[in-house]
């Protein structure tokens, strides 16, 4: 039985799961261990990751005997459009401002649907950018750098 | 007579006029995102939160309330008229209601669906009046030792009744209680796992992270499901009025849907869609004529119904008398809480009673408003559906970057959310589920305290947690639990249950 017939989906999550294990517990070395008695910073987070490795084995070692379906392709367009968006957000805000940050993070992540149209989404994107500035920065007050030069 | 005498208390605080109207709010926006698929409570609850920065705590928490099960009532009408399960708890709606809308009989499914969620909501929330004081009693005899054992076995009923691998779901956890742990130790005031990032010396908030998750999630998968779906066919309204023989069929199924929606509410978990699913097999089961389910059989609609909207409000019974979240929107509701400054726990009861008693109360208003939103107001909601996704969701991101932003005013909020849509995108394809994690993060730093302080007092010795009565019962129930889904035959019935679900 070639590798591809594998359950490749419990193999993955096995894989991330000893690998998120292994940082906690390697991790913890940087702190004092204490006792159980008195716990110290490294105590629950090693325990804790080691626990994970373990989990993280079996979920992998039990893969290699499980059969399969096939994963379907990642969708790397909405996946990393969307979320590109999220981070543009994060990086423009305090230097374009909020109305500015707003059109383009939906736009952008507009992008990553399947029937994109230049005028309708910039249309959208002025609509609900001004309804948004009108709720969080108008209604709430809260403080956001409105326009580039403010 | 106390009760009588709190619940007048509770009401005189929920209905004034400030409260009344985020409890509308909520209502009205809880339909809102019911209606539309591909935006759930969770994170609405989530990029709603900032907005309560500024209002005093009983009116966000009502507001929050309202959203969390007036997405309940949403869910069940978009299920019956266009067969779109609104939110995961209405899928086994659509299964009748939808061939009711086809028979020309969606008024009748709707109005049925209303009046169980009321009976069920009304029950729940007399429950929650009726059962809260004695066991934020019982809680305030509980020590470190209780508290951990507490949450063992409330993260292992959450285990149980998730859907998917049990293992997976256990390690989801532990991700997520290790996430939680990230930033200043309170004891020894060492910043863990910062790499000398200032903003993770202050933890990771968890809000930022379920926004990631299951915004973004949800988000990502409705696109990639939007490109094999069809145009939807939305069923007319003629005449909201049961007829006699409705009401009889449906009568029973109510009370049985609102009785099962209570036991598994108080449980940690899905419980609102493990509820109304054993609810459908039950009056399928009992029915005479099984025959006619899923062909417009209206005890289909009755009992799941209830079922949904009986759990929604029994989850709160734990959340607000023991302080412990059972579930991701229960997790929100507690952050929630914190940041208004009240600690969640037993002691919310005596020192906040407005808070307690205001709620409870606003939940049975808010139940009656549902009912005015939902029926009449039909037509509307149904209008909303028109909306074309590709229009909606930019919108959706947009909203949660303001969210995550105003949590702290701070961009590295956003960057969180950015991080764990990527990691949800990810683990979901695995087949590993965002709940059980969020439910990790609240509960990793309350753990690690409890078991500090109880292996504190006990000099080091485990056998502290075996040894007090009440602690040694939950860890029994938390280990039985975890031998009962192990064994073949209960694995295979969890299976069924949640094929049916997919």
């Amino acid at each position: 039985m070639a590798f591809h017939n594998r359950d490749k989906r419990e193999f993955a999550a096995g894989l991330m799961f000893i690998g998120i294990g292994a940082f906690f517990a390697i991790g913890a070395a940087n702190y004092a261990m204490g006792s159980a008695m008195r716990m110290g910073p490294a105590y629950f987070p090693k325990l804790l990751g080691i626990i994970l490795v373990g989990l993280g084995l079996i979920i992998m070692a039990r893969s290699l005997f499980m059969r399969g379906e096939p994963l379907p392709p990642i969708n790397w367009r909405p996946l990393l459009l969307v979320i590109g968006s999220v981070v543009i957000f994060g990086l423009l805000l305090e230097v374009a401002g909020l109305a500015v940050t707003s059109i383009l993070v939906m736009l952008v992540s507009a992008l990553g649907g399947w029937d994109f149209r230049w005028r309708e989404q910039l249309i959208n994107g002025i609509f609900l950018g001004a309804l948004n500035i009108g709720v969080f920065y108008y209604g709430l007050g809260l403080p956001f750098k409105l326009w580039p030069w403010s | 007579m106390s009760l009588f005498h709190n619940l007048v208390y509770g009401f005189t605080v929920a209905l004034s006029l400030q409260n009344l109207w985020y409890c509308f709010l909520g209502c009205l926006i809880g339909t809102l995102i019911g209606v539309l698929p591909g935006i759930g409570p969770v994170a609405t609850i989530a990029m709603l939160l900032p907005l309560t920065f500024n209002l005093p705590p009983t009116p966000s928490l009502i507001m929050l309330a309202g959203i969390f099960y007036g997405a309940m009532y949403g869910g069940s009408t978009t299920s019956i008229l266009v067969n779109l399960p609104g939110e995961a708890a209405s899928v086994v709606t659509c299964l009748d209601g939808y061939q009711m809308g086809k028979q020309g009989r969606a008024g009748p499914a709707l109005a049925i669906a209303a009046i169980g969620s009321f009976f069920a909501g009304s029950v729940g929330t007399l429950l929650i009046a009726l059962f809260g004081p004695p066991l934020a009693e019982l809680a305030f005899e509980f020590g470190a030792a209780e508290y951990f054992s507490m949450m063992v076995l409330g993260l292992m009923s959450a285990v149980v009744l998730a859907s998917g691998s049990v293992v997976k779901a256990i390690a989801m956890i532990i991700v997520g209680l290790l996430g939680g742990l990230v930033g200043t130790d309170v004891n020894s005031g060492v910043a863990r796992y910062s790499f000398n990032i200032a903003e993770l010396s202050d933890g990771i908030g968890f809000v930022a992270v379920a926004m990631g998750m299951f915004g973004f999630g949800e988000i990502i998968n409705s696109l990639e499901r939007a490109h094999a779906a069809g145009t939807v066919e939305v069923s007319e309204v003629k005449g909201l009025m049961p007829t006699l023989d409705d009401l009889k069929r449906s009568f029973w199924p109510i009370v049985r849907g609102t009785a099962i929606g209570v036991g598994i509410g108080i449980l940690p978990g899905a419980a609102a869609v493990i509820a109304s699913f054993s609810s459908y097999t039950l009056e399928k089961k009992l029915s005479k004529t099984p025959e006619m389910f899923g062909k417009g059989a209206i005890e289909g609609v009755a009992g799941p119904e209830s079922a949904n909207n009986a759990a929604a409000q029994c989850s709160f019974i734990p959340m607000l008398t023991l302080g412990i979240p059972t579930g991701a929107v229960m997790a929100l509701m507690v952050g929630a809480m914190t940041i208004q400054g009240i600690a969640p726990g037993p002691q919310v009861m005596t020192q906040k009673p407005d808070l307690f008693w205001g709620m409870i109360a606003s939940m049975w208003i808010g139940n009656a408003m549902l009912v005015i939103l939902n029926l009449p107001l039909v037509g509307m909601w149904v209008q909303f559906l028109k909306i074309p996704y590709r229009l909606l969701y930019p919108g959706i991101t947009l909203f949660i970057c303001v969210g995550a932003y105003s949590l702290n005013n701070s961009r590295f909020d956003v960057f969180v959310t950015a991080f764990f849509g990527f990691f949800g995108y990810f683990a979901a394809r695995w087949g590993c589920e965002g709940a059980p994690l969020i439910l990790g993060f609240v509960l990793g730093p309350l753990m690690e305290e409890n078991l500090r302080r109880a292996l504190l007092i006990s000099r080091g010795d485990a056998s502290v947690f075996f040894s007090r009565p009440i602690s040694a019962s939950m860890l029994a129930v938390a280990a039985l639990l975890l031998v009962l889904i192990v064994v073949p035959q209960v694995r295979r019935k969890r299976a069924e249950v949640i094929v049916e679900e997919g």
